[in-house]
C-alpha cells in the first residue's frame, strides 16, 4: 500500500485532498506572505482519525504540519517550501462535547470555532472571555498551540489560563487523554502545560477542557482620546484604581489607524475629533457599571490623562468603538507589505518604547510608516510598520531594528503571535544557551523523529 | 428654530427576543433598551441642524414609553437634546399605530413645534406607519427619506433619497421630515454629555394632560395581532472551497444561477 492509499485509509478519501487548486489555502499564511507546498491536506473527522494519520506519517517518516483556522501571524502552520509535509487541518474535528454550566466549564474539540465556542457559552449565561479579532475564524486548537491572548488578557489571562483539561495526539499517534475538569490537581507532572503555546511541535491538540466565567451583566466601553502615549499609562492606573477587576480591556491604537481605515471606508464617521492617541476601555461586572465607570471616566479627564471620551450607549455602539481596534489589523493588510512585531514590555514601558522605536525605524528607512496598537493593559504592543509596496525596504532590516530596541527594554519579541517560521531566528537572541537546550531537549524526547511541525519554533 | 425629535424606545436589536405566547407582546426583562437605532439618525440631523443654525434653536426628544425606561431616554440628551418629554401612561399599554399616533400627535401639539423629525422605520414593530399618521393627525407636510437638511429663513431645503438618484424639495415650517440613513452616522455620547444630560430635565406627560376624545390602548386600537410566529429555523449553509477568490466566486455565482437568483 502506498503512503497516500494509508492516509487515505486513515482518514477516509473524501478527506485527502491532493488537487493542488483545493490545497492551495491550506498551504498560505492568513497575511498571504508566505506560500510553501505540501504532499496533501488531510481533514480528519475525529480524534481516532487523526491519531491514526499522524501513526501513518510517523511510520513513513513523513512530517506533519497541524493547522487550525489558519490565522495565525507567525507562520506556525504553514508548511514550508520543500513539499514533504502533510497538513492536518482540524476543520472538520469541530464538535463542542459537552457544556457544564453548573461546573463552569466547555469541553470542546480543537477544530471548534472561538466565536462559536463564545457563543455557546452565551446561550447558557456563561462567558468565554478569551476574544481576539480573529475569533470568528480561530480555532481552540490553534489557540492553545499559540497560547493566544487577545484583547481580555488584563483581566483573565491568556489562553493558559483557560485551559482545564486537555487531549492530544502525540508525534507516533498515542491518543492521551487528559480531558480532565478540575480545578485543582498535582497528580504529577501538569504535562498539558507543554503543550500550550508548544506550536504543534510536541504534538496535536485535539481537545480540550476550557474554564468557562459567568456572563457579565453590565458591559460598559469608552474610547478615550489623549494627545500623549505617556498619559495612557497614568489613565491605565487611574481606571486600574477606579474600576478594579471589572477593568476588562485597556487597548490602545493611534490616529494613523484611524486614517487608514476611513481611507478605505469613507461614509463611515469618525468616532470622536481627531487626538493623536486613542484608548479603548471596557469594565464588566455582574453588577451594575453605569455610575462608577462614568466617574472613573471623568477622573481621567479631570486628572489631564484624557482629552476626549465618548461612551458606547448600547451593544451597536459598542461592536462600532471595538470595529475602531479589531478592523486595524485587517486594514493594514489592504494597505500594502509590513513588517509586523509582537512585542511586550513592562506596561510603565509602554509609551518610551514606542516613541523611541518609532523615531529609530521611521528615521532609518525612508517611506517606512509604524503603525503600533495594542494591548496596554498587558505591554502587548503590535509594532507593524507599513512599507512601501516595491519592496525597497527589506522586512528583515526592520525586524532587525525593532527587535535590538525590544532587547534593549528587556521585553519580549512575541507577546502573543508565537515564534513559528517567521521569527525562529530571532528566538535565539531572546532565550539563552541553557534555555534553548531546554527547549531542545523537551522537543527529542517527545518527538525524536522530528515530524511534528518541523520548520516551526527551532530552525 | 424648535425641533422635536420622536424616539422609540426598543429592545437591543442585537439580543436575543421572544414572544410570550399568552400576551402576544415581546418579553422585555433581562433585555436591554435602547433608542431605536433609526431615531438616532432622526436625533443626528436634529443636532447637525441645531449646529448649523446656532442662535435659539432647541432640540427637544419626545418618547412614548413606560415611565421605567426614563433613564434610556437620557442616552438622546447625552448625545446633545437639549430637553425631553416622556409620555407615560399604563392606559397606553397595547397600542397600534393608530391609537399610538392619535396620542401623540396631541402631545405633540401640546409640546409644540416648527420641525418634527422622525426616524424612518422602528427596529421592534417595523411598520414604517408612524410618521406618516403623525403628519395627517398634526395637519402637517411630512418630506420622507431626507438625507441633507438646511433651514432658510421660514423654510427648508432638503435633499430626499429616491430609488434614482435624489430629489431637492422646499417644505415650509412647521413640517414634519423622516430621516434616511444616509444622513450621517449618528454621533456618541460624550462623557461631558453623559454628565451634563443628569441634569437635563425629562417633563413627564400623561393621558390626562392630553385631552383626547378617544380611547387608546387595546380598545383604542384598531388592529390587533392575532399570532407572532418565529422565523422558520435556516438550514446549515453550503461553505464552497476554492483555490483563489475569483474561482470562488465563481462556485458561488453558478449556484445562484442555477438556482435563478441571478
Amino acid at each position: 500500500m502506498t503512503f497516500f492509499e494509508e492516509l487515505s485509509r486513515a482518514c477516509g478519501p473524501g478527506a485527502l485532498l491532493q488537487d493542488p487548486a483545493l490545497i492551495a489555502p491550506y498551504v498560505t499564511d492568513w497575511r498571504g506572505t508566505f506560500t510553501g507546498r505540501a504532499l496533501a491536506v488531510v481533514r480528519p473527522a475525529s480524534v481516532n482519525e487523526v491519531a491514526e494519520i499522524v501513526r501513518v506519517c510517523a511510520q513513513n517518516r513523513v512530517a506533519v504540519v497541524p493547522q487550525g483556522g489558519n490565522t495565525g501571524l507567525a507562520v506556525g502552520a504553514t508548511p514550508l517550501d520543500a513539499g514533504d509535509a502533510v497538513v492536518l487541518s482540524l476543520v472538520r474535528l469541530n464538535r463542542i462535547r459537552d457544556l457544564d454550566a453548573d461546573g463552569f466549564t466547555i469541553s470542546v474539540d480543537a477544530g471548534c470555532v472561538l466565536a462559536d465556542v463564545r457563543e455557546r457559552a452565551s446561550q447558557a449565561g456563561r462567558l468565554f472571555p478569551l476574544s481576539l479579532a480573529a475569533e470568528g475564524s480561530a480555532q481552540i486548537g490553534g489557540l492553545i498551540s499559540t497560547n493566544a491572548g487577545g484583547t481580555s488578557v488584563v483581566r483573565y489571562g491568556t489562553m493558559r489560563a483557560q485551559v482545564l483539561g486537555l487531549e492530544v495526539v502525540l508525534a507516533d499517534g498515542t491518543r492521551l487523554d487528559g480531558m480532565r475538569a478540575l480545578r485543582k490537581d498535582n497528580a504529577g507532572y501538569d504535562w498539558k502545560q507543554l503543550f500550550i503555546g508548544a506550536e504543534g511541535t510536541l504534538g496535536i491538540v485535539t481537545g480540550a477542557v476550557l474554564k468557562l466565567v459567568p456572563k457579565p451583566r453590565f458591559v460598559a466601553t469608552a474610547l478615550l482620546g489623549i494627545d500623549r502615549l505617556q498619559d495612557a499609562v497614568r489613565a491605565f492606573g487611574v481606571l486600574q484604581h477606579m474600576l478594579g477587576e471589572t477593568l476588562s480591556a485597556f487597548e490602545f491604537f493611534p490616529q494613523r489607524a484611524v486614517a487608514l481605515r476611513l481611507a478605505h471606508e469613507p461614509a463611515l464617521a469618525p468616532p470622536m475629533g481627531e487626538r493623536a492617541w486613542y484608548l479603548l476601555v471596557e469594565a464588566s461586572s455582574a453588577l451594575a457599571l453605569d455610575d462608577a465607570f462614568e466617574t472613573a471616566l471623568a477622573e481621567t479627564l479631570d486628572g489631564g490623562c484624557a482629552a476626549d471620551a465618548v461612551v458606547a450607549t448600547d451593544s451597536n455602539r459598542r461592536h462600532e468603538l471595538w470595529m475602531w481596534r479589531e478592523s486595524i489589523t485587517e486594514h493594514e493588510r489592504r494597505a500594502g507589505p509590513s513588517a509586523k512585531h509582537d512585542v511586550s514590555v513592562a506596561i510603565s514601558q509602554v509609551p518610551a518604547f514606542v516613541i523611541e522605536a518609532t523615531a529609530a525605524v521611521e528615521a532609518r528607512f525612508s517611506g517606512a510608516r509604524v503603525l503600533a496598537f495594542g494591548h496596554i493593559g498587558d505591554g502587548n504592543v503590535h509594532f507593524n510598520v507599513l512599507l512601501p509596496a516595491d519592496g525597497s525596504i527589506p522586512r528583515e532590516d526592520v525586524t532587525a531594528v525593532v527587535h535590538a530596541m525590544v532587547r534593549q527594554y528587556g521585553g519580549s519579541i512575541t507577546a502573543e503571535h508565537g515564534i513559528g517560521r517567521y521569527r525562529r531566528e530571532d528566538l535565539l537572541a531572546q532565550r539563552s544557551p541553557g534555555e534553548m537546550a531546554l527547549m531542545r531537549a523537551v522537543k527529542r524526547a517527545l518527538d525524536p523523529s522530528g515530524v511534528m511541525n518541523p520548520g516551526a519554533v527551532f530552525s | 428654530m424648535k425641533i422635536v425629535v420622536t424616539v422609540k424606545l426598543v429592545p437591543d436589536p442585537n439580543a436575543e427576543k421572544r414572544i410570550d405566547t399568552s400576551t402576544k407582546r415581546l418579553v422585555r426583562t433581562g433585555v436591554e433598551t435602547v433608542l431605536n437605532p433609526y431615531d438616532e439618525y432622526a436625533l443626528e440631523a436634529a443636532l447637525q441642524l441645531k449646529e448649523k443654525a446656532g442662535g435659539d434653536t432647541t432640540v427637544t426628544v419626545f418618547a412614548m414609553a413606560p415611565e421605567s425606561l426614563k433613564e434610556t431616554l437620557r442616552k438622546a440628551l447625552a448625545m446633545g437634546a437639549d430637553d425631553a418629554v416622556l409620555l407615560s401612561d399604563p392606559a397606553l399599554e397595547g397600542s397600534d399605530v393608530w391609537a399610538t399616533s392619535y396620542a401623540m400627535s396631541h402631545a405633540l401639539k401640546k409640546i409644540g413645534f416648527d420641525l418634527l423629525i422622525v426616524g424612518g422605520l422602528s427596529d421592534d414593530g417595523s411598520t414604517g406607519a408612524t410618521p406618516g399618521a403623525l403628519a395627517e393627525y398634526l395637519q402637517t407636510p411630512l418630506v420622507t427619506n431626507v438625507r441633507k437638511a438646511d433651514a432658510e429663513g421660514n423654510s427648508l431645503k432638503l435633499e430626499r433619497e429616491t430609488d434614482t438618484g435624489y430629489q431637492t424639495v422646499a417644505a415650509p415650517l412647521p413640517c414634519a421630515i423622516t430621516t434616511a440613513l444616509t444622513f450621517g452616522e449618528p454621533r456618541y455620547a460624550s462623557l461631558k454629555g453623559i454628565m451634563g444630560a443628569k441634569k437635563k430635565t425629562i417633563a413627564p406627560l400623561t393621558v390626562g394632560d392630553l385631552g383626547l376624545d378617544r380611547e387608546v390602548g387595546v380598545s383604542g386600537s384598531k388592529t390587533a395581532l392575532l399570532a407572532a410566529n418565529p422565523p422558520a429555523a435556516r438550514g446549515k449553509g453550503q461553505v464552497v472551497e476554492a483555490a483563489d477568490g475569483a474561482t470562488g466566486a465563481k462556485a458561488i455565482f453558478d449556484f445562484l444561477k442555477e438556482r435563478k437568483l441571478v
